[in-house]
Protein backbone atom coordinates (compact mmCIF):
# COMPACT_ATOMS: atom_id res chain seq x y z
CA UNK A 1 0.00 0.00 0.00
CA UNK A 2 3.01 2.62 1.00
CA UNK A 3 4.38 1.94 -2.28
CA UNK A 4 1.10 2.80 -4.53
CA UNK A 5 0.60 6.34 -2.33
CA UNK A 6 4.82 6.58 -3.41
CA UNK A 7 4.11 6.06 -6.47
CA UNK A 8 0.62 8.15 -6.58
CA UNK A 9 2.11 11.39 -5.58
CA UNK A 10 5.25 13.12 -3.38
CA UNK A 11 2.09 14.79 -0.80
CA UNK A 12 -0.12 11.76 -0.71
CA UNK A 13 2.57 10.07 0.12
CA UNK A 14 4.32 12.41 3.14
CA UNK A 15 0.42 13.26 4.73
CA UNK A 16 0.39 9.23 5.05
CA UNK A 17 4.39 8.54 6.06
CA UNK A 18 4.45 6.56 3.51
CA UNK A 19 8.61 6.55 4.27
CA UNK A 20 7.58 5.54 7.55
CA UNK A 21 5.49 2.66 6.98
CA UNK A 22 7.97 1.62 3.78
CA UNK A 23 10.29 1.22 6.75
CA UNK A 24 8.33 -0.40 9.30
CA UNK A 25 7.19 -2.91 6.34
CA UNK A 26 10.89 -3.60 5.75
CA UNK A 27 11.64 -4.36 9.33
CA UNK A 28 8.69 -6.60 9.67
CA UNK A 29 9.93 -8.52 6.66
CA UNK A 30 13.31 -9.02 8.15
CA UNK A 31 11.87 -10.20 11.77
CA UNK A 32 10.34 -13.38 9.59
CA UNK A 33 13.36 -14.05 7.41
CA UNK A 34 16.10 -16.45 8.59
CA UNK A 35 18.70 -15.60 11.38
CA UNK A 36 21.93 -15.63 9.69
CA UNK A 37 23.73 -16.70 12.93
CA UNK A 38 26.16 -19.31 13.10
CA UNK A 39 26.05 -20.81 16.57
CA UNK A 40 29.32 -22.10 16.26
CA UNK A 41 30.52 -23.77 19.59
CA UNK A 42 27.23 -24.93 20.51
CA UNK A 43 25.38 -26.08 17.76
CA UNK A 44 26.73 -25.71 14.04
CA UNK A 45 30.53 -25.44 13.12
CA UNK A 46 32.03 -23.60 9.83
CA UNK A 47 33.68 -26.18 7.12
CA UNK A 48 36.39 -24.06 5.30
CA UNK A 49 36.87 -23.94 2.12
CA UNK A 50 39.92 -25.54 0.19
CA UNK A 51 41.65 -22.54 -0.27
CA UNK A 52 41.54 -21.88 3.59
CA UNK A 53 44.59 -20.94 5.01
CA UNK A 54 44.75 -22.83 8.59
CA UNK A 55 47.68 -24.38 10.28
CA UNK A 56 49.94 -25.91 8.57
CA UNK A 57 51.07 -29.35 7.39
CA UNK A 58 53.45 -31.65 5.79
CA UNK A 59 53.38 -33.90 3.40
CA UNK A 60 54.61 -37.46 3.02
CA UNK A 61 55.03 -38.79 -0.54
CA UNK A 62 53.71 -41.94 -1.72
CA UNK A 63 56.38 -44.64 0.14
CA UNK A 64 55.47 -42.71 3.31
CA UNK A 65 58.56 -40.85 3.88
CA UNK A 66 58.31 -36.99 4.17
CA UNK A 67 57.72 -34.74 1.38
CA UNK A 68 60.58 -31.96 2.61
CA UNK A 69 63.56 -31.48 1.71
CA UNK A 70 64.86 -29.15 4.16
CA UNK A 71 65.96 -26.48 1.51
CA UNK A 72 65.07 -23.88 3.70
CA UNK A 73 62.93 -22.10 1.31
CA UNK A 74 60.35 -21.78 3.94
CA UNK A 75 62.46 -20.36 6.39
CA UNK A 76 63.91 -17.83 4.20
CA UNK A 77 60.87 -16.44 2.43
CA UNK A 78 58.72 -16.48 5.97
CA UNK A 79 57.78 -12.58 6.32
CA UNK A 80 57.72 -13.60 10.29
CA UNK A 81 60.76 -15.99 10.61
CA UNK A 82 58.36 -18.65 12.28
CA UNK A 83 60.06 -21.69 10.36
CA UNK A 84 63.18 -22.92 11.65
CA UNK A 85 64.79 -26.15 9.57
CA UNK A 86 67.14 -27.87 10.34
CA UNK A 87 68.40 -30.88 8.11
CA UNK A 88 70.25 -33.92 7.93
CA UNK A 89 71.00 -36.52 5.46
CA UNK A 90 69.70 -40.02 5.71
CA UNK A 91 70.75 -44.05 4.84
CA UNK A 92 70.12 -43.07 1.02
CA UNK A 93 71.53 -39.61 1.07
CA UNK A 94 68.66 -37.63 0.83
CA UNK A 95 68.07 -34.61 2.80
CA UNK A 96 65.43 -34.53 5.26
CA UNK A 97 64.25 -31.63 8.27
CA UNK A 98 65.10 -33.41 11.28
CA UNK A 99 63.65 -30.55 13.05
CA UNK A 100 61.20 -28.67 11.69
CA UNK A 101 58.73 -25.85 13.42
CA UNK A 102 56.46 -23.78 13.16
CA UNK A 103 55.64 -20.90 15.54
CA UNK A 104 51.86 -20.78 15.19
CA UNK A 105 52.32 -17.66 17.69
CA UNK A 106 54.17 -15.86 15.31
CA UNK A 107 52.72 -17.17 11.94
CA UNK A 108 50.90 -14.31 9.57
CA UNK A 109 48.75 -17.41 7.37
CA UNK A 110 49.84 -15.82 4.50
CA UNK A 111 50.77 -18.85 2.63
CA UNK A 112 54.29 -17.59 1.27
CA UNK A 113 56.04 -20.83 2.31
CA UNK A 114 53.64 -22.92 0.38
CA UNK A 115 54.28 -21.00 -2.81
CA UNK A 116 57.80 -21.07 -2.14
CA UNK A 117 58.16 -25.18 -1.59
CA UNK A 118 59.93 -26.61 -4.64
CA UNK A 119 59.02 -30.09 -2.86
CA UNK A 120 55.64 -29.48 -2.35
CA UNK A 121 55.95 -30.75 1.33
CA UNK A 122 54.45 -27.83 3.17
CA UNK A 123 51.13 -26.35 2.78
CA UNK A 124 48.45 -24.32 4.86
CA UNK A 125 45.43 -27.02 5.56
CA UNK A 126 41.39 -26.74 7.22
CA UNK A 127 42.25 -26.70 11.24
CA UNK A 128 41.15 -23.32 12.10
CA UNK A 129 41.19 -24.15 16.35
CA UNK A 130 44.21 -24.46 17.85
CA UNK A 131 44.44 -21.52 20.51
CA UNK A 132 46.46 -22.39 23.46
CA UNK A 133 46.77 -21.24 26.64
CA UNK A 134 50.44 -20.70 26.22
CA UNK A 135 52.42 -19.32 23.31
CA UNK A 136 55.29 -21.97 24.00
CA UNK A 137 52.47 -24.83 23.07
CA UNK A 138 51.82 -22.97 19.87
CA UNK A 139 55.30 -23.98 18.57
CA UNK A 140 54.60 -27.22 16.47
CA UNK A 141 57.65 -29.29 15.60
CA UNK A 142 57.79 -31.98 12.26
CA UNK A 143 55.80 -34.78 13.83
CA UNK A 144 52.69 -32.98 14.92
CA UNK A 145 53.29 -31.22 11.49
CA UNK A 146 52.97 -34.25 9.62
CA UNK A 147 49.60 -35.75 11.37
CA UNK A 148 47.52 -32.15 10.93
CA UNK A 149 44.25 -32.45 8.88
CA UNK A 150 45.34 -31.55 5.03
CA UNK A 151 43.49 -28.97 2.73
CA UNK A 152 39.61 -29.28 2.77
CA UNK A 153 37.94 -31.11 -0.09
CA UNK A 154 34.17 -30.06 0.53
CA UNK A 155 33.84 -27.26 2.33
CA UNK A 156 32.33 -23.87 2.43
CA UNK A 157 29.22 -24.72 4.60
CA UNK A 158 27.58 -24.97 8.04
CA UNK A 159 27.91 -28.33 9.41
CA UNK A 160 25.64 -29.23 13.21
CA UNK A 161 28.48 -29.64 15.82
CA UNK A 162 28.70 -30.42 19.34
CA UNK A 163 30.70 -28.57 22.07
CA UNK A 164 32.76 -31.16 24.19
CA UNK A 165 34.93 -29.95 27.51
CA UNK A 166 35.67 -33.52 28.99
CA UNK A 167 38.97 -33.43 27.97
CA UNK A 168 40.33 -30.46 25.64
CA UNK A 169 37.90 -28.11 24.30
CA UNK A 170 36.52 -29.53 20.91
CA UNK A 171 33.56 -29.00 18.47
CA UNK A 172 33.28 -32.36 17.76
CA UNK A 173 31.12 -32.99 13.65
CA UNK A 174 31.05 -35.65 11.67
CA UNK A 175 29.37 -34.78 9.15
CA UNK A 176 31.35 -34.04 5.89
CA UNK A 177 29.35 -31.41 4.26
CA UNK A 178 27.08 -28.37 5.19
CA UNK A 179 24.58 -26.12 4.14
CA UNK A 180 25.36 -23.11 2.33
CA UNK A 181 25.16 -20.64 5.00
CA UNK A 182 25.08 -17.80 2.19
CA UNK A 183 21.65 -19.05 1.15
CA UNK A 184 20.23 -17.59 4.18
CA UNK A 185 21.18 -13.96 3.61
CA UNK A 186 18.52 -12.22 2.83
CA UNK A 187 19.55 -9.13 0.51
CA UNK A 188 17.09 -6.44 -0.27
CA UNK B 1 -16.70 -8.01 58.10
CA UNK B 2 -17.43 -6.57 54.89
CA UNK B 3 -15.10 -4.00 55.19
CA UNK B 4 -12.69 -6.16 55.86
CA UNK B 5 -13.05 -8.37 52.73
CA UNK B 6 -12.98 -4.46 50.96
CA UNK B 7 -9.71 -3.94 52.35
CA UNK B 8 -8.50 -7.21 51.92
CA UNK B 9 -9.23 -7.20 48.26
CA UNK B 10 -7.71 -4.05 47.65
CA UNK B 11 -4.28 -4.62 49.38
CA UNK B 12 -4.74 -7.80 47.20
CA UNK B 13 -4.88 -5.93 44.49
CA UNK B 14 -2.61 -3.55 44.97
CA UNK B 15 0.73 -5.92 45.84
CA UNK B 16 -0.34 -8.05 42.81
CA UNK B 17 -0.22 -4.92 40.64
CA UNK B 18 3.59 -4.08 42.18
CA UNK B 19 4.59 -7.69 41.30
CA UNK B 20 3.01 -7.73 37.86
CA UNK B 21 4.29 -4.43 36.80
CA UNK B 22 8.09 -5.17 38.77
CA UNK B 23 8.25 -8.77 37.12
CA UNK B 24 7.14 -7.52 33.90
CA UNK B 25 10.32 -5.71 32.78
CA UNK B 26 12.03 -9.45 32.81
CA UNK B 27 9.73 -10.83 30.04
CA UNK B 28 9.42 -7.50 27.94
CA UNK B 29 13.48 -7.19 27.88
CA UNK B 30 13.54 -10.54 26.67
CA UNK B 31 11.13 -10.14 23.77
CA UNK B 32 13.05 -6.69 23.11
CA UNK B 33 16.35 -8.52 22.71
CA UNK B 34 14.76 -11.16 20.63
CA UNK B 35 13.13 -9.16 18.55
CA UNK B 36 15.41 -6.80 18.00
CA UNK B 37 17.67 -9.68 17.15
CA UNK B 38 15.38 -10.78 14.43
CA UNK B 39 15.09 -7.68 13.37
CA UNK B 40 18.74 -7.26 12.73
CA UNK B 41 18.60 -11.46 11.07
CA UNK B 42 20.51 -12.26 14.41
CA UNK B 43 19.17 -14.35 17.11
CA UNK B 44 18.92 -12.37 20.48
CA UNK B 45 19.95 -14.25 23.31
CA UNK B 46 20.10 -17.98 22.56
CA UNK B 47 22.50 -19.13 25.75
CA UNK B 48 20.99 -18.85 29.51
CA UNK B 49 17.51 -21.06 29.45
CA UNK B 50 15.54 -21.94 26.53
CA UNK B 51 15.82 -19.68 23.69
CA UNK B 52 17.56 -17.10 26.07
CA UNK B 53 14.53 -17.34 28.40
CA UNK B 54 15.93 -16.97 31.80
CA UNK B 55 18.79 -14.60 30.31
CA UNK B 56 16.78 -11.37 31.73
CA UNK B 57 16.83 -13.18 34.94
CA UNK B 58 20.49 -13.66 34.88
CA UNK B 59 20.83 -9.92 34.33
CA UNK B 60 18.27 -8.92 37.10
CA UNK B 61 21.17 -11.15 39.41
CA UNK B 62 24.19 -9.21 37.89
CA UNK B 63 22.50 -5.83 38.49
CA UNK B 64 21.23 -6.64 42.15
CA UNK B 65 24.88 -8.08 42.94
CA UNK B 66 26.72 -5.30 41.29
CA UNK B 67 28.21 -2.32 42.99
CA UNK B 68 25.70 0.37 43.67
CA UNK B 69 28.52 3.39 42.52
CA UNK B 70 27.81 7.18 43.65
CA UNK B 71 29.84 9.66 41.75
CA UNK B 72 32.01 11.28 44.56
CA UNK B 73 31.36 15.01 43.24
CA UNK B 74 27.59 14.01 43.05
CA UNK B 75 24.20 15.31 44.82
CA UNK B 76 24.26 12.01 47.19
CA UNK B 77 20.77 12.86 48.30
CA UNK B 78 19.14 13.82 45.00
CA UNK B 79 21.35 11.01 43.23
CA UNK B 80 19.23 8.49 45.71
CA UNK B 81 15.97 10.50 45.24
CA UNK B 82 15.88 10.30 41.82
CA UNK B 83 15.45 6.44 40.96
CA UNK B 84 12.51 6.40 43.14
CA UNK B 85 11.31 9.65 41.81
CA UNK B 86 11.48 7.64 38.24
CA UNK B 87 10.23 4.67 39.83
CA UNK B 88 7.42 5.44 42.10
CA UNK B 89 4.86 7.38 39.18
CA UNK B 90 4.42 5.10 36.98
CA UNK B 91 3.01 2.63 39.25
CA UNK B 92 1.01 5.24 41.31
CA UNK B 93 -0.66 5.85 38.07
CA UNK B 94 -1.63 2.13 37.86
CA UNK B 95 -4.10 2.81 40.37
CA UNK B 96 -6.64 4.49 38.28
CA UNK B 97 -6.40 2.49 35.37
CA UNK B 98 -9.40 -0.17 34.58
CA UNK B 99 -8.20 -3.48 33.49
CA UNK B 100 -11.72 -4.58 32.67
CA UNK B 101 -15.54 -4.36 34.14
CA UNK B 102 -15.33 -7.33 37.14
CA UNK B 103 -15.34 -10.96 37.08
CA UNK B 104 -17.14 -12.68 40.05
CA UNK B 105 -14.91 -15.01 42.31
CA UNK B 106 -16.91 -17.42 45.07
CA UNK B 107 -19.39 -15.14 44.20
CA UNK B 108 -17.97 -12.22 45.46
CA UNK B 109 -17.68 -9.51 42.96
CA UNK B 110 -14.33 -8.29 42.19
CA UNK B 111 -13.84 -5.25 40.03
CA UNK B 112 -10.41 -5.38 37.84
CA UNK B 113 -9.29 -1.77 38.86
CA UNK B 114 -8.00 -0.54 42.59
CA UNK B 115 -10.01 2.83 42.14
CA UNK B 116 -12.41 4.14 39.86
CA UNK B 117 -12.15 7.84 39.69
CA UNK B 118 -14.04 10.32 38.16
CA UNK B 119 -11.02 12.10 37.50
CA UNK B 120 -8.91 9.46 36.40
CA UNK B 121 -6.88 10.72 33.09
CA UNK B 122 -6.19 14.34 34.80
CA UNK B 123 -4.55 12.08 37.83
CA UNK B 124 -2.99 9.85 35.25
CA UNK B 125 -1.21 12.69 33.28
CA UNK B 126 -0.76 14.81 36.50
CA UNK B 127 1.27 11.92 38.39
CA UNK B 128 2.68 10.42 35.28
CA UNK B 129 4.57 14.21 34.80
CA UNK B 130 6.51 13.67 38.43
CA UNK B 131 8.40 10.71 36.68
CA UNK B 132 9.89 13.15 34.35
CA UNK B 133 12.10 14.31 37.92
CA UNK B 134 13.58 11.12 38.08
CA UNK B 135 15.03 11.81 34.77
CA UNK B 136 15.78 15.44 34.71
CA UNK B 137 16.82 14.39 38.89
CA UNK B 138 19.16 12.20 37.93
CA UNK B 139 21.42 13.52 35.41
CA UNK B 140 21.54 16.82 37.68
CA UNK B 141 22.54 14.91 40.77
CA UNK B 142 25.35 12.70 38.65
CA UNK B 143 27.49 15.66 38.23
CA UNK B 144 28.60 14.29 34.60
CA UNK B 145 28.00 16.32 31.61
CA UNK B 146 26.38 13.39 29.57
CA UNK B 147 23.90 13.16 32.14
CA UNK B 148 23.33 17.17 32.49
CA UNK B 149 22.72 17.07 28.90
CA UNK B 150 20.71 13.58 28.76
CA UNK B 151 18.66 16.12 31.82
CA UNK B 152 18.47 19.33 29.68
CA UNK B 153 17.30 17.90 26.53
CA UNK B 154 14.42 16.11 28.61
CA UNK B 155 13.32 19.00 30.08
CA UNK B 156 12.94 20.92 26.54
CA UNK B 157 11.47 17.68 25.78
CA UNK B 158 8.87 17.60 28.36
CA UNK B 159 6.86 20.42 27.35
CA UNK B 160 6.27 20.18 23.99
CA UNK B 161 5.26 16.54 24.00
CA UNK B 162 2.97 16.52 27.20
CA UNK B 163 1.20 19.80 26.06
CA UNK B 164 0.21 18.37 23.16
CA UNK B 165 -0.68 14.53 24.87
CA UNK B 166 -2.55 16.78 26.97
CA UNK B 167 -4.73 18.33 24.45
CA UNK B 168 -4.71 15.07 22.26
CA UNK B 169 -7.24 13.46 24.65
CA UNK B 170 -9.73 16.29 25.03
CA UNK B 171 -11.65 15.08 22.45
CA UNK B 172 -11.82 11.48 23.60
CA UNK B 173 -13.10 13.45 27.10
CA UNK B 174 -15.47 15.64 24.53
CA UNK B 175 -16.63 11.83 23.40
CA UNK B 176 -17.28 10.01 26.44
CA UNK B 177 -18.36 13.08 28.26
CA UNK B 178 -16.33 11.91 31.26
CA UNK B 179 -13.13 12.01 32.41
CA UNK B 180 -13.17 8.41 34.33
CA UNK B 181 -11.53 5.53 31.96
CA UNK B 182 -14.01 3.37 33.04
CA UNK B 183 -16.71 5.52 31.52
CA UNK B 184 -14.70 6.44 28.17
CA UNK B 185 -13.94 2.83 27.55
CA UNK B 186 -18.14 2.06 28.32
CA UNK B 187 -18.53 5.08 26.05
CA UNK B 188 -16.92 2.88 23.06
CA UNK B 189 -18.72 -0.03 23.39
CA UNK B 190 -19.62 0.05 19.79
CA UNK B 191 -17.08 2.50 18.32
CA UNK B 192 -13.87 2.31 19.24
CA UNK B 193 -12.36 6.00 19.34
CA UNK B 194 -9.82 5.49 17.01
CA UNK B 195 -12.48 6.17 14.37
CA UNK B 196 -13.26 9.45 15.55
CA UNK B 197 -10.33 10.65 16.29
CA UNK B 198 -7.63 9.19 13.95
CA UNK B 199 -5.92 12.97 14.53
CA UNK B 200 -5.80 12.57 18.49
CA UNK B 201 -4.86 9.24 18.18
CA UNK B 202 -1.30 10.12 16.16
CA UNK B 203 -0.82 12.99 18.18
CA UNK B 204 -1.12 11.01 21.39
CA UNK B 205 0.81 8.02 20.31
CA UNK B 206 3.84 10.19 18.75
CA UNK B 207 3.59 12.28 22.20
CA UNK B 208 3.08 8.68 24.04
CA UNK B 209 6.71 7.35 22.49
CA UNK B 210 8.56 10.82 23.43
CA UNK B 211 6.61 10.47 27.02
CA UNK B 212 8.25 7.21 27.87
CA UNK B 213 11.78 7.92 26.06
CA UNK B 214 11.92 5.72 23.64
CA UNK B 215 13.40 5.62 19.90
CA UNK B 216 12.40 7.51 18.12
CA UNK B 217 12.41 9.98 20.74
CA UNK B 218 14.56 8.91 23.30
CA UNK B 219 17.07 11.96 23.82
CA UNK B 220 17.83 11.69 27.30
CA UNK B 221 19.62 8.67 26.78
CA UNK B 222 20.84 8.73 22.93
CA UNK B 223 23.24 5.91 23.60
CA UNK B 224 24.96 7.46 20.40
CA UNK B 225 25.66 10.75 21.39
CA UNK B 226 25.67 11.19 25.13
CA UNK B 227 27.37 7.52 26.32
CA UNK B 228 23.79 6.56 27.99
CA UNK B 229 21.94 10.04 28.89
CA UNK B 230 20.97 10.51 32.24
CA UNK B 231 21.62 7.42 33.77
CA UNK B 232 25.16 7.54 32.49
CA UNK B 233 26.46 7.16 36.16
CA UNK B 234 24.49 4.67 38.12
CA UNK B 235 24.77 1.44 38.29
CA UNK B 236 23.00 -1.66 39.78
CA UNK B 237 19.83 -1.51 41.48
CA UNK B 238 19.42 2.28 40.60
CA UNK B 239 20.03 1.66 37.07
CA UNK B 240 17.34 -1.65 37.74
CA UNK B 241 15.15 1.30 39.09
CA UNK B 242 15.45 3.66 35.40
CA UNK B 243 14.75 0.38 33.43
CA UNK B 244 11.92 -0.90 35.40
CA UNK B 245 10.66 2.90 34.74
CA UNK B 246 11.28 2.94 31.54
CA UNK B 247 9.01 -0.59 30.63
CA UNK B 248 6.26 1.06 33.19
CA UNK B 249 5.96 3.88 31.03
CA UNK B 250 5.92 1.75 27.88
CA UNK B 251 3.64 -0.30 28.87
CA UNK B 252 1.33 2.47 30.58
CA UNK B 253 1.36 4.59 27.47
CA UNK B 254 0.32 1.26 25.55
CA UNK B 255 -2.76 0.74 28.42
CA UNK B 256 -3.66 4.26 27.51
CA UNK B 257 -3.62 4.24 24.17
CA UNK B 258 -5.61 1.42 23.89
CA UNK B 259 -8.22 2.58 27.07
CA UNK B 260 -8.63 5.71 25.02
CA UNK B 261 -9.00 5.06 21.18
CA UNK B 262 -8.95 0.88 21.41
CA UNK B 263 -11.96 0.70 23.11
CA UNK B 264 -10.24 -0.75 26.06
CA UNK B 265 -11.65 -4.15 26.64
CA UNK B 266 -14.20 -4.17 23.87
CA UNK B 267 -13.61 -6.61 21.65
CA UNK B 268 -14.95 -6.81 17.83
CA UNK B 269 -16.02 -9.64 15.96
CA UNK B 270 -13.82 -12.47 17.82
CA UNK B 271 -15.67 -13.27 21.33
CA UNK B 272 -12.93 -13.46 23.68
CA UNK B 273 -12.94 -12.61 27.31
CA UNK B 274 -12.33 -8.59 27.63
CA UNK B 275 -9.56 -9.02 29.89
CA UNK B 276 -7.86 -11.04 27.01
CA UNK B 277 -8.99 -8.24 24.37
CA UNK B 278 -7.38 -6.06 26.62
CA UNK B 279 -4.19 -7.76 26.97
CA UNK B 280 -3.69 -8.61 23.71
CA UNK B 281 -4.16 -5.14 22.09
CA UNK B 282 -1.38 -3.52 25.02
CA UNK B 283 0.42 -6.59 23.60
CA UNK B 284 0.27 -5.22 20.52
CA UNK B 285 0.95 -1.74 21.51
CA UNK B 286 4.09 -2.68 23.16
CA UNK B 287 5.13 -5.07 20.36
CA UNK B 288 4.50 -1.54 18.28
CA UNK B 289 6.67 0.31 20.82
CA UNK B 290 9.80 -2.24 20.47
CA UNK B 291 9.24 -2.45 16.37
CA UNK B 292 9.85 1.04 15.88
CA UNK B 293 12.56 1.46 18.11
CA UNK B 294 14.81 -1.20 15.67
CA UNK B 295 12.86 0.61 12.42
CA UNK B 296 13.74 4.48 13.23
CA UNK B 297 16.81 6.24 13.78
CA UNK B 298 16.79 8.99 16.73
CA UNK B 299 15.33 12.15 15.88
CA UNK B 300 17.65 15.09 16.23
CA UNK B 301 17.05 17.75 19.25
CA UNK B 302 15.46 20.40 17.43
CA UNK B 303 13.53 18.09 15.20
CA UNK B 304 11.37 16.41 18.15
CA UNK B 305 11.04 20.33 19.09
CA UNK B 306 9.58 21.25 15.61
CA UNK B 307 7.38 18.26 15.94
CA UNK B 308 6.29 18.92 19.25
CA UNK B 309 5.45 22.40 18.41
CA UNK B 310 4.89 22.87 15.27
CA UNK B 311 3.00 19.63 13.91
CA UNK B 312 1.81 17.98 16.94
CA UNK B 313 0.40 21.11 18.60
CA UNK B 314 -1.32 22.73 15.84
CA UNK B 315 -3.18 19.34 14.97
CA UNK B 316 -4.10 18.52 18.52
CA UNK B 317 -5.76 21.86 18.54
CA UNK B 318 -7.47 21.82 15.58
CA UNK B 319 -8.63 18.20 16.48
CA UNK B 320 -10.39 19.82 19.52
CA UNK B 321 -12.02 22.48 17.61
CA UNK B 322 -13.27 19.85 14.72
CA UNK B 323 -14.43 17.66 17.54
CA UNK B 324 -16.47 20.33 19.08
CA UNK B 325 -17.79 21.90 15.90
CA UNK B 326 -19.02 18.19 15.13
CA UNK B 327 -20.46 17.67 18.58
CA UNK B 328 -22.84 20.96 18.56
Amino acid sequence: MSRVLDRTGTWIGWAFFADLTNALALTFGYMFSRSVTMQYPDKEKWLPYSRYRGHHFLKRDDEGEIKCVACELCARICPCDCIEVIPYEDEKGNRHPAKFEIDMARCLFCGLCEDACPADAVALGQQYEFSSFSSRDLVIGRDDLLGKPGKATTGGGVVAARLNTEQDVLVETSEPQGYNWWRNIRRT
Amino acid sequence: MELVVALGLIVFKVALLIAILLLLPLPLTWLERKIAGHIQQRMGPMRVGWHGLLQPVADGVKLLTKEDHIPAEADRFLFKLAPILALAPPFVVFAAVPFGESVSVLGTKITLYISNMNVALLFVFAVIGIEVYGVIFGGWAANSKYAVLGSLRTCAQMISYEIPMGFAVIGVVMLAQSMSLLDIVRAQANVWNIVYQPVGFFVFFVAGLAESQRIPFDLAEAEGDLGAGFHTEYSGIRFAFFMVSEYAVMLLTSVLAVILFFGGWNGVLVPLPPLLWFLLKVAFFVYVFIWFRFTFPRYRYDQLMAIGWKVLLPLSMANIIITGVAFL
